[in-house]
């Protein structure tokens, strides 16, 4: 990584000072990333890659305009703060502009680790080599990705505010395939500090699901109970929290429109059934986020408490033309479990289906909040308590309205990675009923 | 404040200044290879001294403009560029690569040791050796002609076009209205061990709007996005299209449809627009035919393929009237290119990907051809999106061909259908990890009723298996009705990168395809509306690019 707090606190001043609109804001990501991939059981694609990325914006009163550059010399500087000037300018009055914030305080980032900040691309491939030779010794052909992420994140702006956060994560997943009978089989991990890094049992998981869901058999599709893994899990979660905003409530245009009689409001509504507490903690020690959204510090929230909205986001201007406080987006999720073991929730399964993780999630009906997707890497039913038999994967078409509100039970949170963004998440996997997998899937 | 206001502030020097390119330096202005000589020759030489069997230089910069208008508020005037190199390396059978956004000889020549420290450290526990065809060397430089620089046309004339789409969109009706223009040139620059030099550079362009309509009482909204699709092109791009017309075209199609009857799921006669059609080509043909992902590059993240070498020249993909292509030579293709990121040239290496309706051929880039017997070598399909991205095998231009007569077109598909659908404008595109189940909506659901479009559908969304899906084709439009659609984002890769494709298509009739109704799925109880008492304003697009003059 090549900026060190003073580093980013000295190249931001030097393009602040190079500016004479009214406003200024200046981030600053630089990052160096270690990218390992592999596939058939050998080393593809990969990269040793620095990049720094320079956004500035600024504003003459209500006109602004943004540049983004990752050249640092003074000759580049002052040509891209020249143009943005000149496109500021030109641009027309924008009601709802901002003007910088005000520095204010923020809470002591935990989003680094100089053991994973000193990752080398040898050690990276030392720690995925066994992985691979389990793969192989066990007759499987393993694919995978590990991305040591080192970086720094840097926002000061015209008003004297700055704040510096450095970052570090790996986030490691691979898909094991036995080619005779067609199994599959996933699982990942997500780690700020190296120290908590173990790839072998994760390799591990993943070759015993792929050799578990051989010779999958065809089981009808409807509405299920279903045991959804921490990945699976994460994946509805997060796409809920992409729509948990005020403005589109207010003009009519979100799901929460639906759950709700006109003119009421959602929040502390029970719109989420009785068992669904989500919140985030920039600080929490499993999934640590970033201590702020574009300037708004972020604090710990209550999003859900069994099943009552508590918050929704609201950027700036919604905020004041509201006359109330803005509430910055979710920086991670960390959704609350009632502990219990896997072997426990598949107990009290008579009939479902287990599944491991959740694949190409799209929208279908906005208004509903319906996405569809398939199953993948290991499905497999459950009668009576008990693991039967793999089955051939689903597309579903679900709501994560409808997972929360549809909670029977929960396990213990972990933290993996999803189909769907990086946030960090800490969720538990979940016993849900009447879950839509609406057609079978030939996919293994 | 007043729009006109804003245009007697607006002076002729400024107008000048935002129009020059991202920076008036005379060292901006040469190309990327004048701008850094001798730095090619620093990083192949060094690898070869390290023991490469092969090695490229890339030097690449991305210019980005866009501009974002909500209803008449003008709201992200944005630019950007992004310029850096890479070195890739073949040693002893492994693949090593980095990169950077600092482009000195000194740099070079670390990110030279990296690579191949990271190819050389896989020594020893590679089960087997990467190998690439020999490849001819190419010298020059390329270009994609367009009419109108976007990057030289004022901010002015930008947001005028866009405050015009939102102001008829808002005028016919509209609750909410944005719209964008996203502008891109890329410039490449690559060297490689072959001896191979070339210096390209692409424009593309993608103008978009979504309109809503909101009734507040019902708890309801509905939306409909335009169905221009972005293209390697100019801004003429922009100013040829009438978009005022159909925004105001699409408040009237969205206020329809969300009080339009809601559809009854079960098997039904689908013609599908090239609006819409596009996209089940990228998704149910394009992407199962990449021969990395068929051999197992892509499992950890979008999956692999049931379209395997062995179904090569067997397959029937389709019925015997489809016939899918392949290219990077397509007049505004968004894949178009003289050469590829491997250095491999893209003139003459059209192919069939099905022909007749039979499987003929995968994409691929350098070191795959070998890899299942085919001869050839590569058909010129690798990629990188940035200067910090590893080239990988990405999608050429693909395109469903027009069928044998010329005189067909979308009205006469539909007269062949007794009770079907009509769909225009794409929506939601999902499809499982093998490329087998997909599930699609659209933009617009007209009913057909006896050969005759007849009201609309909401909630629709049709969903099948894609082998059974193109044998399941009876109908295609003739070549007048051809329309190049498209994406600026295909996804694919770890870590992510994204590549501008074009799909050429013609309106096609399916039989007895899958519908699903999409407020079932989420559990509503759906009210059935007496389809005698919707308006009608049905509108047939399919007739080349113009489909709203």
């Amino acid at each position: 990584m090549g900026l060190t707090k003073s580093q980013s606190e000295s190249l931001s001043q030097r393009v602040l000072d190079l500016v004479e609109a009214d406003g200024a804001n200046v981030r600053i990501t630089d990052s160096e990333d270690l990218q390992l991939r592999y596939a058939n059981n050998d080393i593809t694609s990969n990269g040793l890659v620095d990049r720094i990325k320079i956004n500035l914006s600024v504003s003459y009163g209500k006109r602004s305009a943004s540049i983004a550059l990752n050249q640092t010399d003074d000759e580049t500087l002052k040509a891209a703060v020249k143009k943005v000037q000149t496109m500021a300018k030109l641009a027309p009055e924008d009601p709802e502009h901002m003007p910088p914030l005000e520095p204010t305080e923020y809470l002591e980032p935990r989003t680094f680790s100089e053991a994973t900040a000193a990752l080398t691309p040898e050690q990276g491939l030392a720690q995925i080599r066994p992985v691979i030779e389990a793969a192989r010794a066990a007759g499987v052909d393993s694919a995978g990705y590990l991305e040591r992420s080192l970086s720094s994140a840097t926002l000061a702006n015209s008003n004297g505010l700055f704040v510096y956060e450095p970052s570090t994560s790996v986030n490691y997943s691979l898909t094991a395939r036995a080619a005779e009978g067609r199994g599959s089989g996933w699982a990942s991990t997500q780690v700020t500090d190296l120290a908590d890094l173990d790839l072998e049992p994760v390799g591990a998981r993943a070759i015993e699901k792929a050799l578990a869901s051989k010779n999958a058999e065809e089981r009808a599709p409807g509405r299920t109970t279903v045991v959804l893994e921490p990945a699976a899990v994460r994946d509805l979660i997060s796409l809920l929290f992409w729509k948990l905003g005020r403005r589109g409530f207010d003009e009519g245009r979100s799901f929460l429109n639906g759950l709700v009689k006109e003119g009421e409001d959602p929040i502390g509504k029970e719109l989420f059934g009785n068992k669904a507490t989500l919140f985030s903690d920039p600080q929490n020690g499993s999934a640590p986020c970033g201590i702020h959204d574009y300037g708004l510090p972020r604090k710990k929230t209550s999003w859900i408490e069994n099943g009552i909205l508590k918050n929704l986001e609201v950027g700036r201007f919604w905020a004041q033309e509201k006359g109330i406080s803005p509430q910055p987006a979710a920086g991670n999720i960390i959704m609350r479990g009632e502990g219990r073991s896997m072997d426990e929730l598949i107990g009290e399964v008579e009939d479902g289906v287990l599944i491991t993780r959740l694949w190409y999630l799209r929208m279908v009906q906005p208004q509903t909040l319906l996405y569809t997707g398939l199953t993948r890497d290991g499905t497999f039913a459950i009668k009576d308590g008990k693991i039967a038999n793999p089955v051939k994967n689903f597309r579903f078409n679900e709501s994560p309205v409808n997972v929360l509100k549809n909670i029977v039970a929960s396990g213990k949170q972990t933290r993996v990675m999803g189909s769907e963004g990086s946030m960090p998440m800490f969720v538990p996997p979940l016993l849900v009923s009447d879950f839509n997998l609406s057609s079978v899937s030939d996919a293994s | 404040m007043h729009r006109r206001d804003w245009i007697k502030g607006t002076s002729a020097a400024g107008l000048a200044l935002i129009s020059n390119r991202w920076s008036a330096t005379a060292a901006e202005a040469a190309g990327l290879s004048d701008r850094f000589p001798g730095l090619a020759e620093i990083a192949l030489n060094k690898a070869q001294s390290l023991g490469a069997s092969f090695a490229d230089f890339h030097v690449m910069q991305t210019d980005k403009e866009s501009l974002y208008v909500r209803e008449e508020m003008v709201q992200g005037v944005d630019a950007g560029s992004s310029l850096g190199c890479s070195v890739r390396v073949l040693v002893d059978g492994a693949w090593g690569f980095a990169a950077s956004e600092e482009i000195s000889g000194a740099k070079v020549a670390s990110l030279v040791e990296a690579a191949v420290a990271t190819a050389k450290g896989q020594a020893g526990w590679r089960s087997q050796r990467i190998e690439i065809e020999n490849l001819p060397a190419h010298v020059g430089k390329w270009e994609l002609p367009i009419e109108v620089d976007p990057f030289m046309v004022s901010l002015e004339e930008k947001v005028e076009r866009l405050l015009g789409i939102n102001r008829s969109a808002l005028g016919a009706g509209a609750n909410y209205c944005y719209s964008y223009v996203s502008i891109v040139r890329e410039r490449k620059w690559l060297a490689n061990t072959f001896g191979s030099r070339t210096e390209q550079s692409r424009v593309r362009i993608h103008p978009s709007f979504s309109i809503t309509v909101v009734d507040q009482k019902k708890g309801e909204f509905a939306s409909r996005a335009s169905m221009l699709p972005p293209r390697g092109a100019g801004f003429e791009h922009l100013r040829d299209w009438d978009a005022v017309a159909e925004a105001a075209l699409a408040v009237e199609q969205a206020k329809e449809k969300m009080v339009a009857p809601s559809v009854t799921a079960g098997k039904m006669d689908l013609v599908i627009a090239p609006s819409n059609l596009w996209l089940t080509v990228h998704e149910t043909v394009g992407h199962p035919t990449e021969l990395d992902r068929s051999l197992g590059y892509e499992a950890n993240y979008a999956g692999t393929s049931f379209c395997t070498p062995d179904k090569l020249d067997s397959l029937q993909y389709g019925s015997d009237i489809v016939n899918i292509f392949a290219d990077r030579t397509a007049d505004n293709g968004l894949a178009t290119i003289g050469w590829d990121d491997d250095g491999v040239a893209t003139a003459g290496k059209e192919f069939p990907i099905i022909k007749d309706g039979i499987f003929r051929n995968f994409q691929m880039a350098v070191g795959q051809a070998e890899l299942i017997g085919r001869e050839g070598g590569s058909n010129g399909c690798s990629y990188a999106d940035a200067f910090d991205s590893f080239p990988i095998q990405r999608m050429p231009n693909i395109s469903l061909q027009p069928g044998k007569d010329d005189s067909v077109t979308a009205e006469d598909l539909i007269a062949g259908v007794e009770d079907g659908i009509y769909i225009d404008g794409n929506g939601s595109w999902s499809i499982d990890q093998q490329r087998y189940n997909f599930q699609f909506t659209g933009q617009v659901f007209h009913r057909i009723k006896n050969g005759k479009l007849d009201g609309m559908y909401r909630d629709v969304a049709y969903q099948g298996n894609s082998v059974d899906f193109w044998n399941a084709c009876d109908g295609l439009g003739g070549k007048d009705t051809y329309e190049l659609g498209g994406a600026f984002n295909c996804g694919k890769g770890q870590p992510g990168q994204v590549a501008p494709v074009s799909h050429g298509a013609v309106p096609g009739r399916f039989r007895q395809i899958n519908i699903l109704n999409t407020a079932e799925e989420s559990g509503k109880k759906v009210a059935s509306l007496d389809p005698t008492k919707v308006n009608r304003s049905c509108h047939c697009s399919g007739g080349g690019n113009t489909s709203w003059a």
